[in-house]
């Protein structure tokens, strides 16, 4: 039986180191996509990893489990790249790559569901979403992060976020809204598995 | 079919968008698409964007970040010292104050004056009061410390006869051939520099041994580190060399493909 995460910070709470590093390897992978797609530089994104995971691990006598351990390990992680973006003054960069890494593609498994030309398509279409999410402010970019990647409630992203319910969803409409045009402006469409893109 | 309660508003359409919220609610706002074109086309636009954001995934990265407790402190320098036994080491904190003492010449003297203690640096002097006798002397022969050294002379010479290790073989014969006499202080403290240096040579003994044992261990682990980095670049030079053929066949591979097209 797989051991929940308030079980895991119970035990860490007691002394048990390793409980904690259970919960790190549960959570380490969605918390640097969190902060990659924050930030948009994978440097930046381990050293929130690493800085979320300290914090938490020293916060954790003081942790209530009132709200998931989860949401407090987001709500952490979400801080600390609004740190990092405030001391670097700057907006997010997304590292889109200039040219198609052909080694990477072949050595990717393609085998029967993606093309060459598809993962080509699928690359470029991922460089146009990230520069397109770079570009929006950051509560609606923490929206739609929270809601697309990590399948948030509404309810916890206005926890996450400070704010009502009705705000989160104008938030995440505004968003997809801003989404669309510069997509659309940028030619971007949606893969799909046959290389089509939709019209 | 206009309706101000779904058309442009973002709370139903999100709600609806990513199925969180209430299900009559979402079941109303199903029957208002079936009849209202333009939020049908919002919705759709919508879900495109959301497939769009499927494409965006984080690069891969290792994370190897882990908590971990305070190492305990390392006493590796002296590691060989706390796996000795409380006797042992007790033995041996004893022989190191005997050599210091053995070296230093140290003279412990009870008499008419007090406790007397000196070192090998005032002994000359010391002899030269020797040679003068003072007043107190005659009495200093009779004290009875004197006794108690006697009865520790003849506690060592039976310990010697008993059991006495290898180098120590012979100052007992020697002793023995005294005639069964009693030492004088000058005999006395021969034998106990023997002794001493006797036990000076074990301790070398050990050191060197300890050295030795180090070294070993050092240039053991030194092979191993090294066969290790071997292997490693063996499997890199093998890795890299699948990657290069990979690219030619993938460059290849496009290469067939743009011919195709033109």
């Amino acid at each position: 039986m797989t051991v929940t995460d308030e079980e895991l910070v119970a035990r860490c709470i007691a002394g048990d180191t390793d409980s904690f590093n259970q919960l790190i390897l549960r959570w380490e992978r969605p918390i640097y996509a969190l902060a990659y797609r924050q930030l948009g530089r994978e440097d930046d994104a381990r050293d929130v990893v690493q800085d979320a995971f300290l914090r938490a691990f020293r916060a954790l006598p003081g942790f209530k489990g009132e709200a998931k351990f989860s949401s407090w390990l987001y709500r952490i992680t979400l801080n600390l790249c609004r740190d990092v973006m405030r001391r670097a003054k700057r907006a997010p960069f997304v590292q889109a790559p200039e040219g198609v890494d052909v080694a990477e593609l072949a050595s990717s498994d393609t085998s029967g569901v993606e093309s060459a030309e598809d993962a080509v398509t699928r690359k470029d279409l991922s460089r146009h979403v990230a520069r397109a999410m770079s570009r929006l402010p950051e509560e609606q970019r923490s929206a739609i992060i929270l809601k697309e990647y990590h399948g948030l409630t509404f309810q916890e992203i206005a926890e996450l976020q400070g704010c009502p319910l009705s705000t989160v969803k104008t938030r995440l409409y505004q968003g997809l809204t801003v989404l669309r045009r510069d997509l659309e402006r940028q030619g971007a469409g949606p893969v799909r598995a046959e290389g089509s893109r939709t019209p | 079919m206009n309706d101000t309660r779904y058309c442009g508003n973002p709370d139903v359409l999100m709600a609806y968008l990513y199925e969180d919220g209430d299900s009559s609610e979402r079941l109303a706002f199903d029957a208002h698409l079936r009849g209202c074109e333009r939020c049908a086309a919002e919705l759709a636009s919508l879900r495109a964007v959301r497939e769009d954001l499927a494409a965006w995934a984080p690069p891969e990265t290792m994370l190897d970040f882990r908590i971990v407790r305070d190492p305990a402190p390392s006493g590796r320098r002296w590691g060989w010292m706390t796996a000795m036994p409380a006797w042992a080491q007790l033995a041996a904190a004893s022989l190191v104050i005997g050599i210091a003492a053995g070296i230093s010449g140290l003279d412990v003297r009870y008499g008419s004056d007090g406790l007397v203690v000196r070192t090998g640096w005032n002994r000359a002097a010391d002899t030269q009061r020797a040679a003068s006798p003072a007043p107190g002397t005659a009495a200093g022969a009779s004290a009875p410390w004197r006794a108690d050294l006697v009865t520790l002379q003849e506690q060592l010479r039976s310990e010697l006869k008993q059991g006495a290790p290898a180098p120590a073989a012979t100052p007992v014969s020697a002793a023995a051939a005294n005639g069964g006499k009693p030492m004088s202080d000058q005999e006395f403290m021969a034998r106990v520099k023997q002794l001493i240096e006797a036990s000076e040579t074990r301790t070398q003994r050990e050191v060197a041994l300890r050295v030795a044992e180090v070294i070993r261990d050092m240039d053991t682990q030194r092979r191993s580190d090294m066969r290790r980095v071997a292997d490693g670049l063996g499997v890199l030079e093998g890795r890299t060399g699948a990657a290069v053929a990979q690219q030619r066949e993938m460059m290849s591979y496009l290469m067939r493909v743009s011919q195709r097209q033109q």
